[in-house]
């Protein structure tokens, strides 16, 4: 049995950023972003599913959402810096409201987005979602050795083109 | 930021991953959108779920008939053939009978025309 409207209202209201994040992190691409984002809710109303709990209705949006947004990126072949300008700048002016560097937050972004498919989705998951390898392995399947090999492998890539983008943002006149 | 604290920059890397991470909003309207998608699906939705029932109790009942079709034929094909071997068992046996009556028949001729007495009146 589908799951009522009003309840759908409610579960929207309470995870869009997160099923948003998730799909915009993965796919790189806000327009395939919202459109995944809006699958993940359609498909959990007419599931079904029986949800009975808040840590259970997060696992199943998260789960799904992770992988339709795969499923985008490899469908579509997206190369998620292509459209990183569009939401860069939402972020940058979120972040000087956030009083963030705002500089810094947008170099994480575009690295972020020219990691491999697997070391993005385990990054997007622990960063972002803060959850623990061994969460991440169960929601994607996959062992946990695996999870913390790209976890590991994602991090040094970022770290080593840090170093870089670091550089060069330093050398900006203040 | 300062060049010259590079490894407090190292020291923070994951920090700021986390907060480069943080969730963002999904564009306005997103919750609208879906209700409306959702709302949408429900219309064609429950056309469909009486349609699959009717047709599921159609396909059932279809296949019941189909399964009984087949027994009753496999019956009568049973039958049939019983028929024909017995009805054929029969004329094999009256064929066989007319021969041998027909043979007894010339045997009891030929002994007569030797002028042997037949024992068929019972002497």
């Amino acid at each position: 049995m589908a799951i009522a409207d009003d309840e759908l209202r409610g579960m929207i209201a309470v995870h869009q950023r997160m099923v948003f994040s998730i799909a915009l992190r993965v796919t790189g691409d806000y327009a395939t972003a919202e459109e995944v984002a809006q699958d993940v809710f359609l498909e959990l109303y007419r599931s079904g599913e029986r949800l009975v709990s808040e840590d259970h209705v997060r696992f199943w949006l998260r789960r799904v959402a992770t992988h339709r947004a795969i499923d985008a990126l490899r469908r579509k072949a997206i190369r998620p810096e292509d459209a990183a300008e569009e939401w860069i700048e939402e972020e940058h002016s979120d972040g000087e409201a956030r009083g963030c560097d705002a500089g810094l937050q947008v170099r994480m972004e575009e690295l972020l987005r020219t990691l491999p498919e697997p070391m993005r989705v385990a990054i997007v998951l622990r960063y972002q979602e803060e959850m623990m390898p061994d969460e991440i392995a169960r929601l994607l399947g996959k062992s946990v050795a695996s999870v913390k090999s790209h976890l590991h492998q994602g991090l040094t890539l970022l770290r080593r083109k840090a170093a870089v983008t670091m550089k060069e943002y330093v050398r900006e006149p203040a | 930021m300062s060049v010259s604290q590079p490894e407090e920059q190292w020291s923070r890397f994951e920090e700021k991953l986390s907060d480069a991470m943080r969730r963002v909003d999904p564009p306005e309207g997103f919750a609208e959108r879906v209700m409306a998608r959702a709302q949408a699906d429900d219309r064609p939705r429950a056309r469909i779920v009486p349609f699959l029932r009717r047709a599921r109790v159609w396909v059932s009942g279809a296949i019941a008939a189909a399964l009984l079709a087949g027994v009753f034929v496999a019956e009568q094909m049973r039958l049939r053939q019983e028929r024909e071997r017995t009805e054929l068992a029969r004329q094999q046996f009256e064929a066989a009978m007319r021969i041998t009556g027909e043979t007894l028949q010339q045997a009891r001729q030929q002994l007569q025309q030797a002028g042997v007495r037949v024992g068929t009146d019972g002497n």
